[in-house]
């Protein structure tokens, strides 16, 4: 059913009723009061104005006079003289209007901000020559708070210590302006009024209005600062604070015990300000409080603490300031805690954060001693009896040099400590801890004991140079281990803990112990002097001579030194191990054949192991990445070659597909790899795709005319395997360069 | 006829009281109150020596050394008054060819010593 339009109403949206009649009486009254509005704006501003204008000239009118005023000399001319009454005479009749009287009132003010030295002066005597000054008594009795802080800061200005006594009472006014400008009155106006200031007030002094107070005392001439430790007592907090900043500033340390106890103050910032001045004073009594105080103290306040000790500390605190270093936890308090242990006793803790090891920076040296060892190894083992001795006492923290890899080398016998139980199995020496070390030299058939007592023979008596060349060498004997029994570690650390598996007689670790810097330098330095590089080159003839080594036993005991000889691998199977060793350290996949055919061609079972790890390894290896892009290498030119040795049998699958659609002739070398493959499945398929690619490349040879094969620029050379090892058993003399 | 001085400060009191001073010490003294009026009195005029305040309006003291070695390559000397605390503007005067400072609060016996040194260099 449909409603019809007049009968809808919508009231909440009607319009107010209202009476046309108002409409003309409103738009008058709003028209009345906006005339009001700018009729005022228009007064206020001109009368501003108006004011402005009449005290500008008014200044202008007033400043030639005071001019004359201020420069008027005694030495003036009977006329400059008269001329300078007769405006005496002017002005106050002048300053008997109100208006002129505060205008030249404002004059002398601004220039009181302006001028110094006698101009000054003679500017201060003007306004209290004019009786000015009364005008800003009658202010100081105003209930407007900003006219009686007027009148106080004219006062103030114009030094009129008369006001002195009227500005007392506002010391403790609540109105905080009137009571800083009274505070600031009050110091400025006489000498006794900080005394005063310090005994009244009872309110708060703000850091800036302490700041102000001070800036007028420093300022003030002939200044004789009162004894402020008298304010230390003060129940004002604020008027301590401040006692002791006047402390510190007027170098006032006749209040030993006053500052000491305000240690304990339960107010941290009189707290700070107390250990300020213990510091500043240099209060050496104050020790015993600092550190007891320090426990309960706030961070700010131990590390002003820390700061104060570092200062006035001495070596008697680092026992206290250990403590505190393994105590405190806070970052900061931490770090003043090290650098003030630093400060009392210079450098007793050395940087530890971020320190990279030693052998990081002397990996090369270590790299190349290795090297020289292997070398050492090589040579050493034609003898049978060679035999190294590492003689205990002459062990040495190198610290620029380590060996890390087991390095196998006879032991002396400790005399009479170690028994032949003790070594029942052959023993690994963690030589990663081992430090190498001056290692004795000697003609005789026997090592000296490590133990001897004789001081000759102590780490202590390296002093020589000379001697110490002669008594020093080093030899390594290979020493394999199958079974690893016993562990001697010696670890950097001599000083610390030098306990090895067996017992060393107490003399040893005695001496290391005592040994001091100035021998461990000398036998570091001979140690890197060391002709490492003759060694190695020694015949093994020569190594015989000079070691008097015994080929029988595994381990001996002679004149108490327990001997580690190893001579347990032929001379060609020596020779192998290396090139293998080379071949897996410079090797790659093409390496292949050639382990094949060592395997082939080897019995020993240890030679075997090490070429089947080889082989492994190389077999899962890719070309290396600049052989990968050599024009030199057919291999690495096939873009297969890469993701061939990656990929599982599948995908091998897969890509040899891949091979047969889109190879060309740079996959050959990789498919003629790849048709030895164990895997039966990728041989075959290998061996197809090849003759796929081989037909396919004919086809193109067949089509290409003109085209010489035979440049020495399309040889493909590769690197060969050292024709000195050419003796080997079945090994290849060369390779046949590649087409 | 005395050593011609332009004094440039736009505080006016301060103004009258340094050409007072300047004036009863022989001097014959030109007062500008912005760098406009410098500017304009620089262009016919040629005084011996000129004290500004660095602080004008329009045109400040450093502008004005500016002017007078760059532009109108004129070898017056100048001697700048400055508050105190405003060392960077000295140390700016003095790079652009400022003979010497006077800080605020002014001695006029100073200034006075200061301008009669300056002019007899």
């Amino acid at each position: 059913m449909l409603i019809p339009l007049k009968q809808i109403k919508i009231t909440l949206i009607t319009a107010p009723e209202f009476n046309v009649e108002f409409l003309g009486w409103l738009t008058l009254v709003f028209l009345i009061l906006a005339v009001v509005y700018f009729v005022g704006t228009f007064f206020i501003r001109n009368s501003i104005g108006t004011y402005n204008g009449r005290s500008k000239d008014k200044k202008m009118e007033f400043s030639p006079i005071i001019s004359e005023f201020l420069f008027y000399e005694d030495s003036n001319s009977k006329e400059e003289k008269k001329n300078y009454l007769n405006l005496k005479v002017q002005i106050r009749d002048s300053i008997k209007d109100n208006f002129d009287r505060i205008i030249l009132t404002e004059v002398l003010l601004d220039l009181r901000k302006d001028l110094s030295g006698q101009s000054q002066t003679v500017l201060i005597e003007l306004y209290k020559d004019l009786e000015l000054h009364a005008t800003a008594y009658e202010k100081l009795s105003s209930r407007r708070w900003q006219v009686v802080s007027s009148g106080i800061l004219e006062l103030t200005a114009m030094e009129v210590l008369d006001s002195y006594a009227l500005i007392l009472k506002f010391i403790n006014h609540r109105q905080s302006t009137i009571r800083k400008q009274a505070e600031k009155a009050v110091v400025t106006l006489k000498e006794e009024g900080i005394n005063y200031f310090l005994d009244n007030t009872k309110y708060k002094i703000s850091e800036w209005q302490q700041l102000k107070l001070l800036d007028v005392l420093r300022h003030k001439q002939n200044f004789d600062p009162p004894q402020f430790s008298l304010w230390l007592t003060s129940t004002n907090t604020h008027v301590v604070l401040f006692s002791l900043r006047l402390i510190k500033y007027y170098k006032q340390s006749d209040a030993v015990q006053s500052i000491i106890t305000l240690l304990k103050h339960k107010n941290g910032a009189i707290q700070l300000e107390a250990i300020d001045c213990i510091k500043e004073f240099y209060f050496e009594e104050a020790i015993p409080t600092l550190k007891m105080v320090y426990p309960r103290a706030n961070n700010d306040a131990k590390i002003a603490i820390l700061d104060t000790l570092g200062e006035i500390g001495s070596i008697t605190e680092v026992e206290f300031l250990k403590l505190l270093e393994k105590k405190e936890k806070n970052f900061n308090v931490k770090s003043k805690v090290i650098s003030t242990l630093n400060k009392i006793n210079p450098e007793s803790i050395l940087p530890t954060k971020n320190i990279k090891e030693d052998n990081y920076f002397t990996s090369d040296l270590v790299e190349e001693t290795e090297l020289n060892v292997e070398s050492t190894i090589i040579d050493i083992e034609y003898e049978a009896d060679s035999s190294v001795l590492v003689s205990h006492n002459t062990i040495d923290i190198n610290e620029s040099l380590k060996i890390e890899k087991p390095i196998p080398f006879e032991i002396t016998k400790c005399g009479g400590v170690l028994n032949d139980d003790d070594f029942s199995h052959n023993l690994l020496i963690d030589t990663s801890l081992i430090v190498p070390v001056s290692i004795e030299k000697t003609e005789e058939k026997t090592f000296p004991n490590i133990l001897n007592t004789d001081p000759n023979n102590s780490i202590n008596n390296l002093d020589s140079s000379a001697k110490t060349e002669d008594e020093l060498f080093i030899e390594f004997s290979p020493l394999v281990l199958s079974e690893i029994d016993a562990a001697i570690a010696i670890p950097n650390d001599i000083h610390n803990d030098i306990e090895p598996m067996f017992s060393l007689d107490n003399n040893f670790v005695s001496e290391i112990h005592t040994t001091d810097n100035n021998s461990f330098d000398a036998v570091k330095n001979d140690f890197i002097e060391l002709d490492w590089f003759s060694i190695s080159k020694m015949e093994p003839a020569d190594v015989a001579e000079e070691l008097n080594t015994d080929p029988d036993p595994l381990i001996t005991f002679e004149n108490d030194s327990i001997s580690f000889s190893a001579n347990f691998m032929e001379e060609a199977e020596l020779e192998t191990m290396v090139f293998l060793e080379n071949i897996a350290d410079m090797g790659d996949s093409r390496e292949l054949p050639t382990l094949h055919q060592l395997l082939a061609a080897n019995t020993s079972p240890l030679v075997l192991e090490r070429i089947n790890e080889l082989i492994h390894k190389f077999s899962y290896q890719s070309p290396r990445p600049n052989d990968m892009f050599s024009s030199d290498n057919d291999l690495s030119s096939s873009v297969f070659t890469e993701i061939f040795n990656l990929s599982d049998t599948e995908t091998k699958l897969i890509l040899l597909d891949e091979i047969k659609s889109v190879g060309d002739e740079k996959e050959i070398q990789l498919l003629e790899s790849l048709i030895e493959n164990e895997n039966n499945e990728i041989a075959t398929t290998a061996s197809k795709v090849l003759n796929h690619i081989l037909a396919q490349t004919a086809k193109l040879e067949f089509t290409k005319v003109g085209r010489t094969n035979d440049s020495i620029f399309e040889l493909d050379f590769e690197l060969e395997i050292e024709t000195s090892r050419s003796h080997l058993v079945g090994f290849p003399v060369c390779r046949l360069p590649h087409k | 006829m005395g050593k011609r001085v332009l004094l440039a400060d736009d505080d006016q009191l301060l103004a009258s009281l340094l050409n007072f001073r300047l004036k009863k010490s022989g001097y014959d003294v030109h007062h500008s109150s912005n760098g406009k009026e410098v500017k304009e009195y620089l262009k016919t005029e040629r005084p011996d020596i000129i004290v500004s305040d660095i602080m004008m309006p329009y045109f400040s003291g450093i502008e004005l050394i500016d002017f007078v070695r760059n532009e109108l390559k004129l070898n017056t000397p100048i001697i700048i008054i400055s508050s105190a605390g405003n060392e960077q503007n000295v140390l700016s005067a003095f790079e652009l060819g400022a003979n010497d400072f006077i800080t605020k609060p002014v001695s006029p016996t100073e200034l006075l010593v200061r301008v009669g040194r300056e002019i007899n260099k």
